[in-house]
C-alpha cells in the first residue's frame, strides 16, 4: 500500500461523481453560532473509497450532510456528475438523493414494519419506472448478493445488527446510485460483522465502479480506504491517498 | 399504488390498534349520522306528504285588489310584468273566488300542474244524537278532490263509492267521527248561516293523520256546502296538486301574478313546522357530527404520536429521496384510510341501523299519523355523513403530516448519531 498526500482540491468535476468546492457551514444562531465548515472542497471518483476521519465535532458528519443533499451549505459549490446542484429545488435534491446517492447510517435505519426485501425496495418505488414484480426481483438479488437471500422476507425487526446493516448497504443499492454515502457503517457492529460489512462495501464499490465516501472513527477501516480526508475545526487538514 | 400510500398502509396496519379507536369512532359518528338524518327527515316527509295529499301543493284563494281584471295567458309576458310591477306594496282581499272554473282551466294549462280541485268551506255546527261539534265543512267536486288530493287512501271505513251514489252523504274526519260518536250509516245534522237543519248521511271516514284536520273537517258535495254556506257560485278555494311539489313556491309566485288571487305554497303555509323539522334535523346532525370530530381528535393524537414515533423512519425516507410532500401524504394517507374505512363500514351500520329502526312499532298521531318508526332513505346522508368524516378526518391528520413533512432529517440523523 503507498501511502501519497494529495492538494485537497477537487478534482475534474466532469469525472467525479461527487465534487465540491469552498464549503461552509453556520450552525447554530447568535452567540452559539459554529463555523462547523470553513472551505471544505474534495472530489470523489467512480472505483474510489473514501474516508474522513477526525475528531468529534470537526464537521464530518455535517460534511457528509452537505454531500447527501440532506443540508444546503452557507456557501460553496457542489456537484454530483457534472450537475452543479447547490441551487437545486428541495424536490430537485429529493429526486437525485433517489437517483445517485445511496445512504447508509451507523443505526442502519430500517423500517420496522417492513421485511428486509421491502426495505429494499422502498427506494425503488420512489423512482418508479419498475413494475412491481422488477422490484421485487432487484431487491431479492441485492439482498443475496449481501449474504441475504434467504431473509429477505423476515421482518427487520428478526434480523441482527449486522444482518440490519447488510440490509441497509442492500438499501443504498437499490436505484443503482453513482454514490454511497456511510456515517460510521460499521460503528454499530462487532469486529467480525464489521470486518464484513466493510469488505461487502469495498468490493461493491471495486467491481461496480461506485463512489463511495465513509465516515468513521475506526483507524483500521480509515487504513483500508482509497483516500483518508483527515478533518480538523471545519477543514480538511489532510488527504492522504493509499490505493 | 404510490409509494406514499403503499408506506402509509403499512403504517396504518401496524398501528391497527391505535387507530382502530378511531376507525370505531368514524364508523358510529357516520352511521348515527345517517340514522338521525334518516329519521327526521322520515317524519318530515311524511309530515310533507300528509299535507300535500290533504290540502294539495298550492292553495288559490281569495282575490286581490288589482288594476287588472282579465286573465293572462301563459306566455303573455308583457302582461305578467305590468302586472308584476303594479302588484307591490299592500292588498285588498275579497273573499273567495267567484271564477274557479276559468282559473283551473288556466291552471291546467301548466306543465306540472297535474290536477285542481275547487272547495268552498264554513263552519258550521254539526249535530248527533251523542253531541254537537264545530265543524270545518268542505264542499267538494268529488273526482276532482280524488284527482287532486290523497282522500281515497285517507279512507278508513265506509266506501268513496258510497258517498258518491247517496244524495247528502258525507265523510266525516275519523277524530270528529269518534267524538260524535256516529259511523257509517249514522245520519248528522247540520247548520249554518241558513239556521234549517240538513241531514247528512255519513257515507264514509277518513284519517289524513293530522289531529286539526281529523277533528274538525268534513267533506260534503260542493254545491250541497254552497247551500248550506250560503255562497252560491262562490269557491273558498282551489286546490292544486303539482307533478313536482318542490317547485310550489314559484308556481304559487305565478299564479298570484297571473290570477290576482292569493296563492300560497305548501312551503308557506307549513313554514313554521317545516322550521321545526329542519331544527331537529340540524340539531341531530351537530349532535352526531361531534362523535366524528371526537374521531377525528383521537386521529390527531395518534397521528402526533406516530410522527414522533416515526421520526426516524421519516429522516431515512428523505435521505431515500422521498420529499416532503410524500412524507406528508403518508401521514394524511393513514387518515385517508381511516375516513375511508370508517365512511364504507359506518355507511353500511348507517343503512343497517335505519332498517331495524324502521322496523319498531310506534303510534304518533298529532301532525300525522304513523303506526311505525318513519325513515328516509336518501344518498344525500351518506355522502353528507362521508364529507363529515372526511374533512373532520383529513383535518385531524393535517396538522401531524405537516409536521412530519417539515422535520428536519439532519437534526434527526445527528441526534441519532451520537
Amino acid at each position: 500500500m503507498t501511502h501519497a498526500k494529495r492538494a485537497n482540491v477537487p478534482m475534474d468535476s466532469t469525472v467525479s461523481s461527487l465534487a465540491c468546492h469552498g464549503l461552509e457551514k453556520f450552525l447554530g444562531e447568535d452567540e452559539s453560532r459554529v463555523h462547523v465548515l470553513r472551505g471544505v472542497s474534495l472530489a470523489v471518483n467512480p472505483g474510489e473509497v473514501h474516508a474522513v476521519v477526525g475528531p468529534s465535532g470537526c464537521g464530518k458528519s455535517s460534511l457528509l450532510y452537505i454531500l447527501g443533499l440532506l443540508d444546503r451549505p452557507d456557501a460553496g459549490t457542489l456537484w454530483i456528475g457534472q450537475e452543479e446542484i447547490a441551487t437545486l429545488s428541495d424536490d430537485l435534491l429529493s429526486a437525485r438523493r433517489n437517483e445517485a446517492l445511496g445512504f447508509i447510517f451507523q443505526f442502519h435505519f430500517l423500517l420496522q414494519d417492513f421485511t428486509a426485501l421491502e426495505n429494499v425496495v422502498i427506494p425503488m418505488r420512489r423512482l418508479g419506472g419498475w413494475t412491481d414484480d422488477e422490484m421485487r426481483e432487484r431487491a431479492a438479488g441485492l439482498l443475496d448478493a449481501v449474504g441475504l437471500g434467504d431473509k429477505a422476507d423476515r421482518s427487520s425487526r428478526a434480523l441482527s445488527g449486522g444482518e440490519q446493516q447488510r440490509v441497509a448497504i442492500a438499501r443504498a443499492l437499490a436505484n443503482d446510485p453513482a454514490v454511497i454515502l456511510a456515517d460510521e457503517p460499521t460503528g454499530n457492529l462487532d469486529t467480525a460483522n464489521s470486518d464484513r460489512v466493510f469488505a461487502l462495501l469495498k468490493d461493491l464499490v471495486h467491481r461496480e465502479r461506485k463512489a463511495l465516501l465513509l465516515v468513521t472513527h475506526n483507524p483500521a477501516i480509515a487504513q483500508a480506504c482509497d483516500w483518508v480526508h483527515t478533518m480538523r475545526d471545519g477543514l480538511i487538514v489532510d488527504s492522504a491517498w493509499q490505493g | 399504488m404510490t409509494p406514499a400510500s403503499h408506506i402509509a398502509l403499512r403504517f396504518t396496519v401496524s398501528r391497527k390498534r391505535s387507530l382502530a379507536l378511531s376507525l370505531v369512532g368514524v364508523i358510529f359518528g357516520v352511521a348515527f349520522f345517517i340514522l338521525t338524518q334518516a329519521q327526521t327527515q322520515g317524519f318530515e316527509r311524511y309530515f310533507i306528504q300528509t299535507i300535500i295529499g290533504t290540502s294539495g301543493a298550492v292553495v288559490i284563494s281569495d282575490r286581490f285588489q288589482s288594476r287588472y281584471t282579465s286573465f293572462s295567458e301563459p306566455g303573455e309576458r308583457v302582461a305578467e310584468d305590468v302586472m308584476r310591477s303594479r302588484g307591490q306594496g299592500r292588498r285588498k282581499y275579497y273573499e273567495g273566488i267567484t271564477n274557479a272554473a276559468e282559473i283551473m282551466r288556466v291552471a291546467r294549462q301548466f306543465s306540472n300542474v297535474s290536477a285542481c280541485a275547487p272547495v268552498v268551506q264554513g263552519t258550521v255546527a254539526i249535530r248527533s244524537n251523542f253531541t254537537s261539534e264545530v265543524l270545518n265543512v268542505q264542499g267538494i267536486d268529488l273526482d276532482a278532490q280524488l284527482a287532486a288530493t290523497a282522500l281515497r287512501s285517507q279512507i278508513i271505513a265506509g266506501r268513496i263509492e258510497d258517498y258518491r251514489s247517496s244524495r247528502a252523504g258525507i265523510m266525516l274526519g275519523s277524530l270528529l267521527a269518534d267524538k260524535l260518536q256516529v259511523g257509517v250509516g249514522d245520519t248528522v245534522q247540520m247548520s249554518g248561516p241558513d239556521p234549517k237543519p240538513r241531514t247528512f248521511t255519513v257515507a264514509a271516514i277518513f284519517r289524513s293523520g293530522n289531529n286539526i284536520i281529523d277533528e274538525r273537517r268534513g267533506y260534503i258535495d260542493l254545491r250541497a256546502a254552497q247551500a248550506l254556506l250560503k255562497k252560491p257560485g262562490l269557491v273558498s278555494s282551489i286546490i292544486v296538486k303539482l307533478r313536482d311539489p318542490d317547485r310550489a313556491p314559484e308556481i304559487a309566485a305565478h299564479f298570484e301574478r297571473l290570477f290576482g288571487h292569493r296563492a300560497r305554497s305548501w312551503q308557506e303555509r307549513e313554514k313554521g313546522n317545516l322550521q321545526i323539522f329542519s331544527t331537529l334535523r340540524l340539531s341531530a346532525g351537530i349532535t352526531v357530527s361531534l362523535i366524528i370530530l371526537l374521531a377525528g381528535f383521537l386521529i390527531f393524537n395518534t397521528l402526533t404520536m406516530a410522527v414522533m414515533e416515526k421520526i426516524r423512519e421519516i429522516a431515512i425516507l428523505r435521505s431515500m429521496g422521498y420529499r416532503r410532500v410524500d412524507i406528508s401524504l403518508i401521514f394524511l394517507g393513514q387518515g385517508f384510510l381511516v375516513a375511508t374505512i370508517g365512511s364504507v363500514l359506518g355507511a353500511g351500520a348507517g343503512a343497517l341501523f335505519t332498517y331495524l329502526v324502521s322496523l319498531i312499532p310506534i303510534k304518533v298521531t298529532g301532525f300525522f299519523y304513523t303506526d311505525r318508526f318513519l325513515v328516509a332513505w336518501s344518498w344525500q346522508h351518506y355522502l353528507t355523513a362521508a364529507v363529515i368524516a372526511f374533512v373532520a378526518v383529513l383535518g385531524a391528520s393535517f396538522l401531524p403530516a405537516r409536521r412530519a413533512a417539515n422535520l428536519a432529517p439532519v437534526a434527526t440523523l445527528r441526534g441519532s448519531g451520537q
